[in-house]
């Protein structure tokens, strides 16, 4: 279980310096009050609501996400890391520590959608879940392998969202279609292209980061 | 460590091809035969004529818009729209509709008009006069 001590370490470290949950929850309280104090008492459709709800989603992820690698690369501790686990062991560790991360801030992010906007009312609760929780995971792997990415590389800030970008593509656009219909009350049966290319998408990203994931790690 | 790579690849490679069919599948389809529209209760964008001899309803109160909508074959479906008359509905040679059927009556989401084109007379004018 040397991959749940990493994330156990991850999550000590995380709460003494608190850098990636205030980062989360800082873009979260910022950007869903701008878009509350825009859009006031009008009520939006629904394609619309669910397109912000993904941008939000989005760009929090892009500020909190990357600190899973980039705060090994700057603190040096990545050479102890590569002596005491295999490449696949560290990458689990980082996921499960991204895992807790998304689902907590999409937690947040979805109640307090809940609370403010009139328009957020789900029909489907079913769907809702179920592409909820697809669409998490996706967005976990993927951002941890990207995070490993360009651990490395000069300018951290910019690079993770321009590289994150098209390929959270799909599955962001995937995920507002999702979350239109449930809104709309769409039926479970109805939606279950959706809900496949989703769950294809994460079966992919996790099959190609536990591939890819030593030859980042080796360099 | 070489059997890790392949086994992924096959999986990539399985899960890729399904993505590609499912992105087929998942666009909204057209459909120009309204009992498949009604028997169906799907979203899909119905293409046809408005019927004008039945009269279209605007109603202020409720936004809605209302009028009747036939196919090549003359099947004939009542169409309710949340939104204002779209321009050039009067005048438009044929109408896509996107929505699902519910309730005895098409609940539309979008209108799409198809006009005549006005450059076309325009060049049937043109051809008159040089000749």
């Amino acid at each position: 279980m040397k991959a749940f001590a990493l994330f156990k370490k991850d999550f000590k470290s995380e709460m003494r310096t608190r850098y990636a949950v205030n980062a989360l929850a800082m873009f979260i309280v910022v950007t869903i009050s701008v878009i509350f104090f825009s859009i006031g008492q009008e009520r939006i459709n629904e394609s619309l609501t669910a397109g912000l709800f993904w941008v939000v989603i989005f760009f929090s992820a892009m500020s909190g996400l990357s600190r899973a690698f980039v705060s090994e690369e700057e603190r040096g501790t990545n050479l102890t890391l590569q002596l005491i686990a295999g490449p696949s062991t560290v990458f689990t560790g980082k996921l499960l520590f991204n895992l807790i991360l998304v689902f907590a801030m999409n937690i947040v992010i979805v109640v307090l959608y809940s609370l403010i906007f009139d328009a957020f009312v789900i029909k489907n609760m079913v769907l809702f879940v179920t592409s909820f929780i697809l669409g998490n995971v996706g967005l976990a792997v993927s951002s941890t392998i990207i995070a490993a990415i360009i651990s490395k590389a000069g300018a951290k800030g910019t690079l993770y969202p321009v590289l994150s970008f098209p390929i959270l593509l799909p599955l962001i656009l995937t995920s507002v279609q999702l979350t239109i219909f449930s809104i709309d009350g769409t039926k479970f049966e109805e939606a279950i292209v959706e809900l496949m290319i989703v769950l294809s998408y994460d079966v992919i990203m996790i099959a190609v980061s536990y591939m890819l994931f030593d030859f980042i790690w080796k360099d | 460590m070489n059997k890790k790579y392949i086994f992924g690849g096959i999986i990539v490679t399985i899960f890729l091809l399904l993505t590609a069919y499912l992105f087929t599948q998942s666009n909204i389809k057209y459909e120009t035969d309204f009992t498949h529209v009604i028997e169906k209760q799907k979203t899909v964008k119905a293409a046809g004529f408005w019927v004008k001899d039945k009269n279209y309803v605007v109603d202020n109160a409720n936004k809605t818009f209302t009028f009747f909508m036939k196919d090549e074959k003359g099947n004939e479906m009542k169409v309710v729209y949340a939104g204002p008359i779209p321009n050039n509905f009067q005048s438009a040679q044929s109408l896509v509709v996107t929505g699902k059927y519910h309730d005895g009556c098409f609940r539309a989401k979008d209108i799409l008009t198809k006009c005549p084109s006005k450059y076309e007379q325009e060049k049937a004018k043109v051809q008159k006069t040089e000749f």
